[in-house]
């Protein structure tokens, strides 16, 4: 259903476009005059006058429609060689396009054609056109009550219904210009040639009042022009939007649908690449919305819902982002035949399947090739080409999820970053490099607890070395050492003395080991940390070293130096971050406490246990050496005291063997103490995808659960404690 | 020596005992002593990035291309930036020599034997009379650096299951 406001809004689009037009009419009828036999330029003309005569009557202004259908055919018999250009063709034509542009402006400012009738044009039009017969001939005479000469009749209709604008009222197509965008990317590297300039402006040391007060001017407005010269890139995201109402409309009709479409927040700004680049990814959301998500009236009826299916889109700010919603109130995904789908096509153990919530076996639409199936089409009605829509939207920087309630709907959520030219990221060092991470995907930075000398308190690396882990508040998050990572500088084995940047990037969490931020940066001396957040304008590196897939691109910092920017998803891929994956249990829904999670080991002998997260302590990795025999059992030396170290087999009731020289151990704790659990090697860090199995019988077993959707014994650490 | 045969303007530059020279038409301008910023687990003939008035441009070590020993630390190196259509690189070379009209007729396919990275981009030889100048295709020089996706897309089975 198109509602009046998107009428309008479709009326204005169509008003600057054909003002535009007349303006290109303008121009060719005097090029079509200085050379008559120039075909290309007569068919471009046509070609226009035919556009708006077909969308006059689009918007049903039979006036115009009747003026450009009068031209249309003069143009035509032109075209086809039965009227030559003289003079008499040129001036009616001119005329027509005056009388054109008058419709228009009444339109614009009454919304509607107004009171006078073109009649006596139309009818000149068609007589000139007519003239091969007359060709000799003169004009036919005028009748008797001829009208004033048609131009001055239109310069009055304009004059009685439209006031001339003023500079406060301009017309639509007088209030914006368009511009080339090669030329809005000079201007902007031109903007940042000029914040070198400044900082360089800055750096004098001078104690001149007048060149500090110039100084400081020169400073503010370069910071404006950067702001408004970045906002001339950005474009309302209504021109996406504008052409659904249309759309849903179709469509809604060829399915037997009825569809109430809302749009809300079409003002949201938008960096115009990306706007051409969601331009197709939200046409099949809406598509997918109509076709397979709103039921037909009769089925609504049935539900008990209203005939008049609901689809609503949204945009909104959020956060440095842009957010854009597509809700419909259908029957929703039938969940119970995506698992079907995910199981048949192998992308998940069907056991695992039956333990994942609802939220996560959605996510399985998004899969390459998945929705694809027709079975799935037909019984979940709903997912055709998600895949494409996901790799589209992470193409730019954004991320898709999806929300389902069978029976009440759907919601789709798209998430992308305000612009690709510029953005926030944290300046950080590493070794001797800077290098920027976007801001928008970090969440926390953390100090590590720092060398013996300077204790911060916060906390270490744990883990060992093919696994190296931070616990931040409870939870063990898997860490790439940046230098080492970038073959910057050796690992000097656990560095304490750096800061973890933990970043999420789509649903994976992680750690980025730095040296630190960035400190003192010229443009902002002496704010601390907060100094290390700029924001940067992203520049294209070039496919040369865009291969290499680790960097989004390239800035340059006030100091004139150049940093290049980390694609965390390149990274987290080349990284091959151990537990990321896993970490993506905790994804959607917010993450899991350490209470459903668990370690998963090998013990020395080979078998697979897991231990409840919120039990351990920390990781530790010794020396066999370290180990002291004390009593019939070991322990290891731990800052002022010992710890008992057990063997993980041995806790199985299996002859615990000899370690060889390095030892991994796993420290719980509890209200009844502290023990070392020696284990063969650290496999991950797992959500527990199944209730807690409890199983007696076997030694040292408190359970089954399933983890990584492998069946998993539980480790009984109490029977450890040995007290 | 006088020749009337068609002709192309070619700019020349020294690369250890090498002599080579590209089309002068691509040629934007000529750097010395300009700061690189390097680029971590880049193809090692990129031997970094330069700043060259808001633009990013990548800068191909042409001795490391060419796989020659490399240059010693004090040897002043040069930057000769070329545009290919909208992309900018810069060639990291010893010494921009001059520019000089190559009549298309003496030039003569490579030599057996040429510097094998570079055969892939060197066009013909043109015997100066004092040297050999090896034609350099910066296109092909470019495009022999672009490669495979160094790092393919690890999918663990289900990457998006939890």
């Amino acid at each position: 259903m198109v509602g009046a406001n998107d009428n309008e809004e479709f009326v204005q689009e169509f008003l600057v476009e054909s003002t535009e037009n007349l303006d290109q009419l303008d121009r060719d009828l005097i090029a079509l005059e200085q050379a008559p036999g120039d075909e290309e330029r007569l068919a471009s003309i046509f070609r226009t006058v035919h556009t708006i005569k077909g969308n006059s009557g689009f918007f049903g202004f039979s006036k115009l429609g009747a003026l450009t259908h009068s031209g249309e055919h003069l143009l035509g018999r032109l075209r086809d060689g039965k009227l030559t250009f003289d003079d008499r063709v040129t001036g009616s034509l001119y005329s027509m396009v005056d009388a054109v542009r008058a419709i228009l402006r009444t339109i614009e400012t009454t919304g509607s054609e107004g009171d006078h009738d073109f009649r006596d044009l139309a009818q000149r039009l068609t007589a000139v056109a007519a003239g091969e017969a007359v060709e000799a001939a003169p004009l036919r005479p005028a009748p008797a009550d001829a009208s004033p000469p048609a131009a001055v009749a239109v310069a009055a209709a304009a004059a009685a219904t439209s006031e001339k604008p003023t500079s406060a009222d301009r017309t639509a197509s007088e209030s914006s210009i368009r511009v080339d965008v090669g030329l809005v990317g000079s201007i902007l590297d031109l903007v940042g040639e000029l914040v070198l300039a400044r900082n360089e402006l800055r750096s004098i040391d001078t104690a001149d009042p007048a060149v500090l007060a110039a100084a400081h001017r020169i400073n503010a407005v370069t910071n404006a022009l950067q702001e408004t010269a970045v906002k001339t890139r950005l474009q309302p995201i209504e021109h996406v939007f504008n052409k659904f109402p249309r759309t849903v409309r179709d469509l809604a009709v060829s399915c037997g649908k009825d569809v109430q479409l809302s749009i809300d927040g079409g003002d949201t700004e938008l960096d115009r690449t990306l706007i051409e680049s969601i331009r197709d990814p939200l046409t099949h959301l809406v598509r997918n919305a109509v076709d397979h998500g709103i039921e037909p009236p009769d089925v609504r009826a049935a539900r008990g819902k209203p005939r008049v299916g609901r689809l609503s889109l949204r945009a909104f700010n959020e956060s440095g982002q842009v957010t854009i919603e597509v809700e419909d109130d259908g029957g929703g995904i039938a969940v119970a035949a995506v698992r079907d789908k995910a199981v048949a096509k192998g992308l998940v153990a069907a056991e695992r399947a039956a333990s994942l919530p609802d939220e996560k076996i959605l996510q399985f639409i998004f899969e390459p090739g998945f929705s694809t199936a027709a079975a799935v089409t037909s019984v979940s009605g709903r997912g055709v080409g998600m895949d494409v829509v996901k790799t589209n939207i992470e193409a730019i920087g954004g991320t898709v999820d999806i929300h389902s309630r069978p029976g009440l709907g759907t919601t789709v959520r798209v998430r992308v970053p305000l612009t690709l030219a510029i953005m926030p990221a944290l300046i950080v060092r590493s070794a001797s490099e800077r290098l920027a991470i976007p801001q928008a995907a970090v969440r926390e930075l953390v100090p590590l607890r720092g060398d013996r000398a300077a204790d911060r308190g916060g906390p270490r690396i744990e883990g060992l070395d093919d696994a190296p882990v931070v616990r931040v508040r409870g939870r063990l998050l898997p860490v790439v050492f940046l230098d080492e990572f970038l073959g910057l500088r050796e690992r000097t084995a656990c560095r304490d003395d750096g800061t973890v940047v933990l970043v999420r990037v789509d649903d994976h969490e992680f750690g980025i080991v730095i040296d630190g931020v960035q400190h003192g940066q010229p443009a902002a001396a002496g704010v601390g940390e907060a100094a290390s957040l700029s924001t940067v304008v992203v520049k294209p590196i070039g496919s040369l070293l865009s291969q290499v897939g680790l960097y989004a691109g390239a800035t340059v910092l006030g100091d004139g130096g150049v940093v290049l920017i980390l694609d965390l998803r390149g990274i987290l891929r080349a990284a091959d971050v151990p537990a990321g994956r896993e970490v993506d249990g905790a994804s959607v829904a917010p993450l899991a406490s350490d209470a459903a999670r668990y370690l998963v080991c090998r013990t020395r002998q080979g078998r697979r246990i897991a231990l409840p997260l919120e039990r351990i302590t920390r990781l530790e990795h010794v020396a066999a050496a370290d180990l002291q025999p004390l009593g019939g059992r070991q322990v290891v030396r731990r800052g002022d005291g010992f710890t008992s170290v057990v063997d993980a087999d041995r806790l199985l009731g299996a002859e615990a063997t000899t370690p060889a020289d390095a030892v991994k151990l796993v420290v719980v704790g509890g209200a009844e103490g502290t023990v070392a659990v020696s284990v063969g090697q650290i496999l991950d860090v797992l959500p527990a995808e199944s209730p807690l199995q409890a199983d007696s019988a076997t030694t040292g077993v408190s359970g089954l659960l399933a983890l990584g959707g492998l069946a998993t014994e539980v480790l009984d650490v109490s029977r450890g404690l040995p007290w | 020596m006088v020749s009337h045969a068609p002709s192309f303007e070619a700019c020349a530059f020294r690369v250890g005992e090498h002599s080579f020279a590209v089309d002068s038409g691509c040629v934007a301008e000529v750097l010395h002593a300009a700061k690189l910023t390097p680029v971590p687990l880049a193809p090692e003939a990129i031997a970094g990035l330069l700043h060259l008035r808001g633009r990013i441009v990548p800068v191909i070590d042409v001795r490391r291309r060419l796989g020659l020993p490399a240059a010693a630390a004090e040897t002043p190196r040069t930057n000769l930036v070329i545009e290919l259509g909208d992309d900018s690189y810069s060639l990291l070379v010893d010494e921009v020599l001059d520019v000089q009209a190559i009549p298309l007729d003496r030039i003569e396919p490579t030599a057996a034997g040429a510097e094998r990275a570079a055969a892939e981009a060197v066009t013909g030889v043109f015997a100066a009379e004092t040297r050999l100048i090896h034609l350099l295709d910066p296109e092909r020089l470019v495009q022999s650096l672009i490669k495979q996706r160094l790092t393919p897309f690890v999918r663990h089975g289900v990457s998006h299951d939890g």
